[in-house]
């Protein structure tokens, strides 16, 4: 089966004698907790049936003014098609955690600002890897073993010591940094600002502050494909990725470097691509505007009290938001779909069970580097994200 | 953390008493780690009560002795997330599946050294492990990949 619990959607996990087989431990706790802590059809805190908290939905969706589609991101290609929509026809706000988390990196490699590549290409051909604010051990706990660092590759096949040049630029020495020992570098940094002018200064033949670039850079002129993966530290500290997208292209000018985003929830990626194939743009979009604004983030729609109602899919706001933000929630009207009794769907106005995708459900979802997987789910729910979408879609 | 006979000597009574039968508690201490002595072996250590604090801690210390492997590996679960480094990286694995943990997936032979199974690394066949047996060499490129320290030998 693939595994849902991370953006590396790993295809090689199998059940045997009951026995998860090679899916880590996030992956295992996803698969074999599943039938754990189950929503339940409930409107204002009493129980109905799927039906009844689907027609209760619509009459709430109805009698909005403001909507707000949010979450979607471990939701199949499919449902988040449909969610969309669902905004079209309500013309109203979608959005994702991708505001808050990768999006602006995705949006950076859909535009084609900067060269990119795919996990598969990364394992057979890349030599410098690069991970940039992103402790992918705890965030995607199989990316070095599967697709970057460790395996032996077509064109890498000696092995990581001889074949890959390692970089861990990070505020403090993570996990990962431990494993930059022979052939790499732990760069620490206090302002990523500093590195990323020293990595234009050096390609661009002057003495950067940060010296180890020049000899990354040399590293680098040694193969065709050298790879930086961007996480949620780099984004935070460069706060902006014009000077990111810069940064890049001025070290093509030298030596290949692809970009791919390190991080995030099975399939963010597939959200902020169907939603750019649709409108343009990878998050916090607004149908009634037709535009892409940091005020139509989920958070600041809260914040700003911009909207009254919100149907929340597959993510927890009340359990991950700030409390000043999320309780935010008590004022609007909720809609919760989620296979999950999270603490939102505990404090929702409509919940409604839906099955976990990958696992009950299938679909298609996309990989962090964009490549399309199809799911191989052990069950076959009737309930899940698209059959209660599209109720809705239907609906209105 | 690799367990090392400088830890197991501070808790030792280090009278040098030898009633153990070593010359010095220091030897004990390396005998033990070898598994060569038992901790019972040091009777004032279980007789005299004012080493009963040290006994508890020696004993807590000394338990995944009980756990290793016959090539004196020891993997503290409660420190692996499962990421499969250790898998890949092993140069058994490499030569004998290199179409599975050599490019990265799981295990696809019948009988590898490790195993991830439900989130934890399973040590299943220790004896192809280059540690093992007469011609052993001491690698430790596993332990070297495992960025929470997982994985310890006895020896070093
Ligand atoms: S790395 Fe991600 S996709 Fe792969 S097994 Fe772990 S949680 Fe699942
Ligand atoms: S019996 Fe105990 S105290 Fe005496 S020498 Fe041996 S280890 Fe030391
Ligand atoms: S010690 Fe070497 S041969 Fe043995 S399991 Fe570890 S990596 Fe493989
Ligand atoms: S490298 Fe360490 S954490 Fe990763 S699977 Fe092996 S023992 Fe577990």
């Amino acid at each position: 089966m693939i595994c849902t619990a991370c953006s590396c959607l790993c295809d090689d996990v199998f059940i045997e004698d009951g026995k998860v087989l090679n899916a880590c431990k996030r992956g295992f706790e996803h698969i074999s907790k599943f039938k754990e802590n189950r929503a339940i059809p409930r409107v204002r805190g009493g129980t109905v049936d799927v039906d009844k908290a689907i027609d209760e939905a619509l009459e709430l969706l109805k009698s909005s003014k403001k909507p707000a589609i949010y979450g979607l991101d471990t939701s199949t290609v499919e449902a988040q098609r449909l969610a969309i929509k669902i905004a079209r026809k309500l013309g109203c706000f979608i959005d994702d955690n991708s505001s808050f988390c990768l999006g602006d990196f995705v949006e950076m490699i859909l535009r084609k600002e900067v060269p990119t590549t795919t996990l598969d290409d990364v394992r057979d051909y890349a030599y410098v890897i690069i991970y940039w604010g992103a402790n992918v051990y705890q965030s995607l706990p199989r990316h070095m073993s599967k697709y970057t660092y460790y395996p032996r590759g077509a064109k890498r096949n000696r092995g990581y010591d001889e074949d890959r040049y390692l970089v861990v630029v990070d505020v403090r020495k993570s996990d990962i940094a431990k494993l930059a020992k022979k052939n790499a570098k732990f760069i620490k940094v206090e302002r990523d600002l500093e590195l990323v002018e020293s990595f234009i200064m050096a390609a661009e033949g002057k003495a950067p502050k940060h010296i180890e670039v020049v000899e990354i850079l040399r590293e680098m002129k040694k193969s065709e494909l050298n790879v930086l993966f961007g996480g949620l530290g780099l984004k935070y500290g460069l706060g902006d990725t014009k000077i990111l997208a810069e940064m890049i292209n001025k070290v093509n000018s030298y030596a290949p470097l692809a970009f791919l985003p390190a991080g995030f929830h099975s399939n963010m990626r597939g959200f902020n691509e169907t939603l750019f194939e649709d409108v343009g743009f990878v998050n916090k979009f607004s149908f009634a505007e037709n535009r892409s604004d940091q005020r139509f983030a989920f958070t600041e729609l809260l914040k700003e009290e911009a909207i009254d109602c919100a149907v929340i899919v597959g993510t927890d706001p009340v359990a991950s938001l700030p409390f000043d933000i999320s309780r935010k929630l008590a004022k609007i009207k909720t809609i919760v779909i989620d296979p999950k009794d999270t603490v939102t769907a505990k404090l929702a106005d409509v919940v409604i069970p839906s099955a976990y995708s990958g696992i009950e459900s299938g679909g298609t979802m996309v990989r962090s580097d964009g490549v399309r997987v199809k799911l191989e789910p052990l069950e076959k729910a009737e309930i899940d994200d698209v059959y209660i979408l599209k109720r809705i879609l239907e609906g209105l | 953390m690799p367990l090392t006979p400088m830890e197991i000597y501070k808790l030792l009574p280090k009278t040098n008493c030898k009633k153990c039968g070593e010359q010095t508690c220091m030897s004990f201490a390396f005998k033990l780690i070898n598994r060569e002595k038992k901790l019972e072996d040091c009777k004032p250590l279980f007789e005299e009560k004012k080493y009963e604090i040290q006994l508890k801690k020696l004993q807590e210390m000394l338990k995944p002795l009980e756990k290793a492997t016959e090539t004196g590996l020891i993997v503290n679960e409660a420190l692996c997330n499962g990421c499969g480094n250790c898998i890949v990286v092993c140069p058994v694995h490499v030569e004998k599946d290199p179409r599975g943990a050599g490019v990265g997936k799981g295990p696809t032979i019948a009988d590898p050294i490790y195993r991830i199974e439900n989130g934890k690394l399973i040590v299943l066949n220790m004896h192809a492990c280059r540690r093992y047996g007469k011609s052993r060499i001491l690698c430790v490129v596993c332990r070297e990949n495992c960025p929470t320290d997982a994985i310890s030998f006895l020896e070093g």
